[in-house]
């Protein structure tokens, strides 16, 4: 399966490729005022608007601060940006050789030495999840199924 | 080509019945001036034909049925067999009702003529605003007929209805459409211009083409707001038919007069008012003009209602203006001191606003006159959607004129832009009461806050960057004065910056509620700035507003680290309860529900758990006896801060084994740190 690679902060996560509508290098983020930790703030994308999130807070892992490219994801409800520390990358993935643990992610994968968790859009990125803001859950959900 | 379903032709038929239901009305207005004229029956003839065959293709044989009768009717006016008497054109009126009744799939209105007195059986679905009056209204029987004297000073244009008329109806998601991407072509064209100077070392300005295109860009930009505008005119034939309505049920004579129903504005501006002008009218006909017998002698016997609409830069001004009893002001103070509002020091001009009071305006104060009592609240409330203001002016015996201020279109919204906290801020200039420079001198503390005059009203200052969570330097600079509508609240900005019309755009919906924000603006180099939302703004600082007395908290580090459990369904106090609890040191973890909540107990213990009661899945009750019943985690504190004040409901979270209990009204910082340390053992 094709995909797209980023790293963050010093982990790595994959988007596969479907989901991922472009890569913006160094984004131009205006900070919002009231938002929580997670949001980065909103990025001009030629004149949409468009959130940008924090993946690591997403995911409960840490902060990445800011981001040195956002990764654009075409969602069911809209666009939606997710910080990278490093530059995105294509690849080819495997298949998962275990669960993954945090709530938005759907299993581990190997690419060479490195760890790589796949994300899945469809419960990282929906309006319940980030209104209700489970991201601090920590129960396990198990490999979920790749959305392609 | 595919067949037309039954839905899409009945779609076809409601677009055309509404058409030929707003002629009808016009036609049977000019009828009811003019007398007999032949050519209006005929006109009327064929509006009535038409709509019956149309509602029988579309499968509507009710309709069919209602408009044959009325065929029936005016086709003996038309052969000379019947007059045209006020009767008949009530009928016909009732019939018309009916049949829009129908289209529309409500239930019709009764099937009796227009009562002789009161109002309620022709408008019951309606409510009416109500002017204060001096005494109850007499339904005399002079009756008159209604006048109309156009003194438009431009023809308004008269709608087409028919096949001919080269109208198109478009939907208005589409002209917003097109109005986003013309946002878009706007932007792309300032990128080309920066391209060009950038890479190419070419002045845009002194290149032909590029000053061609800003050009086209601009003239589109107008031309497709444009598309958006209606005139004043589409509406005021359901104002006059009001006006006739109340006028004949009454029997009072007035003339109505409309001045400038050419004037344009945003399609969506005009149905947020229309219901708002009905409601004006109504009630000057209803409430503020005399029954013939009560007119002194010097007004003349027939009354006038004026309608005037005119553009003044960028709003349009609509006043509703009549010559009736005016306000009786003395009766609108007496009613707002029974509400417990003092109106002693108040001029007559200030009492005359109270009337737009939502406990006033719908209190006996207005049924005991009309039986009828939904108030100008909700007046003043569909114009502030619009976002505009409603202005009152009224002289005793001479005579009421409410003035409507709107902007011409939604599309673009004017804003104040300010700088706080390093950062710019737009804020709606409807909400906009005053910006001045600040004088820390005149400030004055009251009730641990810092609050100034304004007018007659004390009004609490906050610094917008500390409101926003922002962190910043103490503002030195101006404040604004926002509105909500019900209360006023100041806040200290670092500087002004300039006024801007903003295209504003929603937020992601991915994005949870912010309800400080409104949405957001692109800047013409392509930044994006935050619009705030007063409203919601002035509620987060009444939430935040710092105690100016306050003891400073302890400094974080002279803390051992402790962690909280912030757990509330709303994310506004959720965020609200970390800002606070992490600046003064905590760890702090937040869970939505009593549920997650344990699950994250579970998981690591915390120190303090500070809950709120109603919740989905467990409520805060429910949670803290899970926690007293698990051995593990009966020592840690439970705080429940709760927007229950009932003493029954405190006893039940003590019961349960709450440690302490806050009422959410009465919550501020310091309040909250205080019980937070005292169930911590930190102080105390």
């Amino acid at each position: 399966m094709q995909a797209v690679l980023m790293p963050v902060g010093a982990e790595l996560y994959a988007l596969g490729m479907t989901w991922v509508r472009e890569v913006v290098a160094t984004p131009e983020v205006a900070p919002l005022a009231t938002a929580p930790d997670f949001v980065l703030g909103l990025v001009n994308l030629r004149g949409q608007i468009v959130p940008l999130f924090d993946t690591a807070a997403l995911l409960g892992v840490g902060a990445v601060g800011a981001a040195v490219f956002a990764v654009v994801v075409e969602t069911p409800d809209g666009l939606a940006g997710l910080a990278a520390t490093g530059l995105p990358y294509r690849s080819g993935l495997g298949a998962a050789i275990g669960p993954s643990e945090r709530p938005g992610t759907a299993g581990v994968h190997r690419d060479g030495d490195r760890v790589v968790i796949s994300l899945d859009p469809a419960t990282l990125l929906t309006p319940e999840r980030l209104r209700g803001e489970s991201r601090e859950s920590t129960v396990p959900t198990g490999a979920g199924q790749w959305r392609p | 080509m595919a067949t037309l379903t039954r839905a899409q032709i009945q779609d076809l038929f409601a677009q055309e019945a509404a058409g030929r239901l707003t002629a009808l009305d016009q036609l049977l207005l000019q009828l009811e001036n003019s007398g007999h004229d032949k050519e209006l029956v005929v006109s009327l003839f064929r509006e009535l034909h038409t709509l019956k065959g149309s509602a029988a293709v579309a499968g509507l044989d009710g309709v069919s049925a209602l408009a044959h009768d009325l065929e029936e009717q005016v086709g003996r006016v038309r052969s000379g067999a019947a007059p045209v008497t006020p009767e008949l054109i009530d009928v016909l009126f009732a019939g018309a009702d009916r049949l829009r009744a129908a289209i529309s799939g409500e239930p019709p209105p009764p099937e009796t003529l227009r009562p002789t007195t009161g109002l309620t059986a022709t408008t019951p679905a309606t409510p009416a605003a109500a002017t204060p009056t001096a005494g109850p209204v007499a339904a005399t029987a002079a009756a008159g007929p209604v006048t109309t004297t156009p003194t438009a000073a431009e023809p308004a244009p008269r709608r087409a209805v028919g096949p001919d008329s080269g109208v198109v109806m478009v939907q208005t998601e589409r002209l917003d459409e097109l109005v986003r991407l013309l946002g878009e072509s706007a932007a792309a064209h300032l990128r080309v211009g920066r391209m060009l100077q950038d890479d190419h070392g070419l002045d845009p300005a002194m290149s032909p083409e590029y000053n061609e295109l800003s050009r086209f860009l601009n003239v589109l930009q107008d031309r497709v707001m444009r598309t958006r505008m209606v005139p004043v005119s589409t509406i005021t034939d359901q104002l006059q038919r009001a006006v006739r309505d109340i006028a004949r049920g009454q029997g009072k004579d007035v003339r109505w007069e409309v001045e400038g129903e050419a004037t344009e504005l945003d399609r969506g501006v005009l149905g947020q008012l229309s219901d708002s002008l009905l409601h004006l009218v109504r009630n000057a006909v209803d409430h503020g003009i005399e029954a013939p017998a009560g007119r002194g002698p010097d007004k003349p016997a027939q009354a006038t209602l004026r309608l005037h609409a005119r553009q003044l830069g960028s709003d349009v001004i609509v006043s509703v203006t009549d010559d009736g009893r005016g306000i009786d002001t003395a009766r609108v103070a007496e009613k707002a001191a029974r509400l417990g509002i003092d109106t002693t020091l108040m001029g007559d001009d200030e009492v005359l606003q109270l009337i737009f009071l939502s406990g006033l305006s719908t209190t006996d104060f207005v049924t005991d006159i009309s039986g009828r009592g939904v108030g100008l609240d909700v007046v003043k409330n569909r114009v502030e959607a619009a976002r505009g203001r409603i202005e009152v002016r009224s002289e005793p015996g001479v005579g009421t004129e409410f003035r409507i201020i709107v902007p011409i279109t939604l599309a673009v919204l004017r804003c104040l832009v300010v700088e706080a906290g390093g950062r710019r801020f737009a804020l709606p200039l409807h909400r906009v009461v005053l910006s001045q420079a600040h004088d820390t001198s005149r400030e004055i503390q009251a009730e641990g806050r810092r609050v100034v005059w304004v007018g007659n009203e004390p009004v609490t200052v906050s610094t917008l960057a500390d409101t926003l969570g922002l962190a910043t330097a103490p503002a030195t600079g101006p404040i604004v004065v926002l509105t909500d509508s019900d209360r006023l609240h100041a806040f200290q900005v670092d500087r002004l910056v300039t006024q801007s019309d903003v295209v504003l755009k929603g937020l992601s919906p991915l994005l949870p509620p912010l309800p400080a924000v409104a949405g957001a603006g692109i800047e013409p180099n392509g930044s994006i700035f935050v619009v705030l939302d007063p409203p919601g703004l002035i509620q987060r600082a009444r939430l935040t507003a710092r105690s100016v007395v306050a003891p400073v908290p302890t400094a974080p580090a002279d803390r051992p680290h402790r962690d909280i459990l912030v757990v509330d369904d709303a994310l506004t106090v959720r965020e609200l309860q970390r800002s606070i609890l992490q600046r003064a040191g905590f760890g702090v973890r937040t869970a939505i529900d009593g549920r997650q909540a344990l699950a994250m107990l579970r998981e690591a213990p915390a120190d303090l758990v500070l809950t709120d009661v109603e919740m989905p899945n467990m409520d805060g009750f429910a949670l803290t006896a899970a926690i007293r019943a698990q051995p593990a985690f009966a020592n840690v504190p439970v705080l429940i801060l709760s927007s229950l004040a009932r003493d029954e409901d405190r006893q039940r979270g003590l019961d349960v084994g709450a440690d302490g209990y806050i009422v959410k009204s009465s919550f501020d910082e310091t309040a909250l740190l205080a019980a937070v340390d005292r169930l911590l053992g930190r102080v105390g």
